[in-house]
């Protein structure tokens, strides 16, 4: 097992500008096998700048690591303006120390991310693969696709520990996603397969929906009008009532799931 | 203009116009300009590469209202093909709608250096300026849409043939156009009224038939000395079994006498008109219908359209086409009225092998080249990006060059292409000096612009050049492909602009415009009608609706005399 402990350094967040930093080239799979000299020569986009990795933080290496699925990174540090953390990797393990920006997660394909604090919008976008962890809130367009492509997460595993923002998971076609705390409108917009389990409140989830699942264990605050009662059914020993939807796509099309209490 | 004298020494030079085909020769260059001889020059050695004039684009949509709303509506496109700017270059966007400065430098990449800008809606010719003089290198004209226009439609009604003359002057030097567009003739005024028009329906309200507005038009282009032909995208573009409307359209202008030795209409994007069956169920291809007829006149040219496959963006004016496609694939749609003048409709399309459809359209185009016996009245174009980006040119010439490309691509492809289309039957390689006609030669001769200087190197002609990293000899596909994609050179009015590949200079291009002269009084007459439909109906004024001269920077002029 190999931990790799970027620390953002105090100097990336001082000043008037709060210039983001963008991190996708730190993954476990890309930094496994890396000396501690070639780890901080990786290079990193500080704006419109591409600086050094060892330039923006203070790097530790600690053991040793046979594939990129033994390598951990840990990013401590005032993260709130460091974007795509852990972006499209494919194995090992991240764990950021605090509160991320946006497109944590996104296209990830395998591995683990775990985050300690809240994800800015977009974690887990267009998410193939792999396990995302976030025990704060998450923002609006959590595992949705990004502005005009054809599908949003498509496959892996996403828990939140908080409230969530709007449009999660537009356009999911595959996955699954278990959010504890309220979603905010529009959960599950457009999306055509895959499971959103919601613990807490929401209200106008799956418009356009034709496909997927929604289970709704917590208060309904407004129900799309476009979906049909089906019938009562039994989820994990509890009874729901059961919605088909959504008739706003047309007949053949809404093929959508709803279980609400 | 820099680089003063230069010298492109030994190169295999294929310059059709002029009737050189494959030879060693020296070119010189004084001033942009091409000259006998030059006496203190910078040597370039092109010792055993393709020199050929730059390329002509015909037909291509990369400027102006629709593609700035593809832009829009398509942020996932502008993703694809991201390059951050470099000390020569700005940053570039975009596959199938690239931004200006993409669309400047992946031209001049494959050494082409005109491109037409195939549809200009009259009161978007300030936008489609705009984007013209902001994209680098290219020398550049637009076609004003002139087809669904209430004036013309009302004078085609009255058969004054010499007051839609005049208007179809004023228009063209409004808009600083370069000559008469037609696009779905009626059809795209009776969308306004949720129709469609066949060729010879009656058009909602005017009551006059496509067939009446294509010949009228023609005439009324023919009354001057136009550089261009009427350029007609004709009705039922798509459509199963639009074949015998498309030939039956060409038909029109038999008896017109055309200005000049070319043909007196060029009928764009065939493939998308030289369909046979009568549903997507039974859809073949007639690419074969259209050859022959095309082989046996000469008073119509042909652009092929050729599939790219792939994704890509379709954006014309024919406002029904574009809402029958989205029909199809339900994918996002714009649809924009333009007030009296035309409309526009634009959504995203997949060309898949895998789809019989697109299968037999891929076919359809390089059909249409193969079989059209002579180059000169064929020219290669993609409608970039109807039928695909402008960047897989280089595709459909190593397709056309390679009978062994074809019959592996086939392979690959939906079995239909065996049944329905003639294309694995077809043994016809084109050679070199055809790629440089269908590319240079027959463009610029069809454009009228070969007496300006474009699509040859005889003395006086713009220096503009392409030298292909490949021996004359090369018979590889592959190689002919990357080659045809990234010039070892391509030199713009004399300076290179292109070097191993890379842009190395981005001087801005030209915009050629025509002057059509009319008889004043004629004019007047035609002003009285015009201005009362500024009054009723416009949104702008008629005195602030000209493009101002402010807006061509670089222009050149042709005059356009009224035929005595």
């Amino acid at each position: 097992m190999q931990t790799i402990t970027l620390k953002l350094k105090d100097a990336v967040r001082s000043g008037i500008a709060t210039v983001p930093v963008e991190v996708d080239s730190l993954t476990p799979d890309q930094l496994f096998g890396k000396s501690e000299a070639e780890l901080k020569a990786v290079k990193v986009w500080w704006g419109n700048r591409e600086e050094d990795t060892g330039d923006l933080f203070d790097v530790s290496v600690e053991g040793d690591a046979a594939s990129a699925d033994e390598v951990k990174i840990v990013m401590e540090g005032d993260l709130t303006r460091v974007k795509r953390i852990g972006s499209g990797m494919k194995a090992g393990e991240i764990e950021a120390r605090g509160d991320v920006d946006m497109h944590c997660g996104a296209l990830m394909e395998g591995g683990r991310i775990v985050v300690k604090g809240n994800a800015n919008c977009w974690a887990g976008r267009e998410m193939r693969g792999g396990e995302l962890i976030i025990e704060g809130d998450a923002g609006d367009n959590l595992c949705a696709m990004y502005r005009g492509e054809m599908k949003g997460m498509t496959g892996g595993k996403v828990t939140v520990g908080g409230d969530v923002g709007e449009c999660i998971c537009q356009y999911m076609t595959g996955g699954e996603i278990l959010i504890k705390g309220n979603a905010n409108r529009l959960a599950g917009l457009n999306m055509s397969g895959g499971k959103i389990t919601i613990e807490g409140d929401a209200e106008l989830f799956g418009p356009d929906m034709t496909g997927g699942e929604i289970l709704m264990k917590g208060k309904v605050l407004e129900m799309m009008p476009s979906f049909k009662f089906l019938e009562t059914a039994t989820v994990d020993g509890a009874e729901y009532k059961k919605y088909l939807g959504d008739f706003a796509m047309g007949e053949k099309k809404a093929k959508g799931t709803l279980y609400v209490k | 203009m820099a680089d003063g004298e230069l010298l492109i020494r030994n190169g295999v030079v294929y310059d059709p116009i002029n009737g050189v085909k494959g030879e060693q020769k020296d070119i010189c260059i004084r001033d942009g300009k091409i000259v006998e001889s030059v006496t203190n020059p910078k040597v370039i050695d092109a010792e055993g590469r393709v020199v050929m004039p730059g390329g002509v684009d015909i037909h291509s949509h990369i400027a102006g209202g629709k593609v700035n709303a593809g832009r829009i509506m398509r942020p996932e496109d502008g993703r694809k093909g991201l390059e951050p700017k470099t000390s020569v270059c700005r940053v570039q966007s975009g596959y199938s709608i690239p931004n200006t400065f993409a669309t400047g430098y992946r031209y001049a990449k494959m050494g082409y250096t005109f491109v037409m800008e195939a549809a200009m809606p009259p009161l978007a010719a300030r936008h489609t300026h705009e984007e013209l003089v902001d994209i680098p290198i290219l020398d550049n004209a637009a076609m004003p849409l002139i087809d669904n226009n209430w004036m013309t439609l009302e004078y085609i009604k009255s058969g004054d043939t010499d007051l839609l003359a005049a208007y179809v002057a004023w228009i063209i030097k409004a808009t600083k156009g370069y000559g008469v567009k037609i696009v779905n003739p009626g059809g795209t005024e009776a969308w306004a009224w949720g129709k469609n028009c066949n060729l010879h329906d009656s058009v909602p309200y005017f009551d006059v038939t496509p067939a009446e507005i294509v010949k009228g038009l023609a005439e009324a282009t023919e009354k001057y000395e136009m550089p261009h032909s009427v350029h007609v995208h004709g009705n039922m573009l798509g459509h199963p079994g639009n074949f015998e409307m498309t030939t039956d359209t060409y038909d029109l202008v038999k008896g017109i006498k055309p200005y000049r030795d070319r043909p007196a209409m060029h009928a764009t994007h065939t493939q998308f008109h030289s369909y046979g069956g009568t549903s997507w169920g039974d859809f073949e291809s007639q690419a074969k219908h259209i050859a022959n007829y095309v082989n046996d006149s000469d008073h119509v040219s042909i652009d092929i359209g050729s599939i790219i496959l792939g994704d890509t963006t379709t954006m014309t004016a024919d406002g029904p086409m574009e809402y029958s496609l989205y029909q199809i694939t339900g994918r996002k749609w714009t649809n924009l009225d333009v007030e009296l003048e035309t409309g526009s409709g634009i959504t995203p399309f997949l060309y898949s092998g895998k789809s019989p459809v697109n299968t037999i359209q891929w076919a359809i185009g390089q059909e249409l080249a193969l079989l059209t016996k002579d180059p000169w009245k064929v020219a290669l174009t993609t409608d970039h990006p109807n039928a695909g980006p402008f960047i897989g040119y280089p595709i459909i010439i190593s397709m056309l060059m390679s009978k062994k490309r074809r019959d592996e691509s086939a392979e690959d492809m939906h079995k239909v292409i065996f049944d329905r289309a003639d294309l694995p039957s077809i043994d016809r390689e084109y050679d070199l000096n055809e790629i440089a006609i269908i590319t240079r030669g027959m463009t610029a001769k069809t454009l009228g612009l070969a007496e300006h200087g474009k699509g040859h190197l005889g003395v006086g002609a713009d220096a503009d050049i392409a030298i292909y990293d490949m021996s004359p000899e090369e018979r590889d596909a592959g190689k002919i492909q990357k080659a045809f994609l990234n010039t070892k050179y391509t030199i713009k009015a004399g300076e290179i602009v292109v070097k191993d590949g890379e842009v190395v200079a981005t001087p801005p291009g030209r915009t050629i415009f025509v002057t059509p002269e009319c008889d004043d009084k004629l004019m007047d007459e035609m002003l009285v009608t015009l201005k009362d439909k500024f009054d009723k109906y416009y949104s702008v004024t008629f005195n602030n609706y000209p493009v101002q001269d402010a807006y061509l920077p670089n222009p050149y002029e042709i005059k356009a005399p009224w035929r005595s």
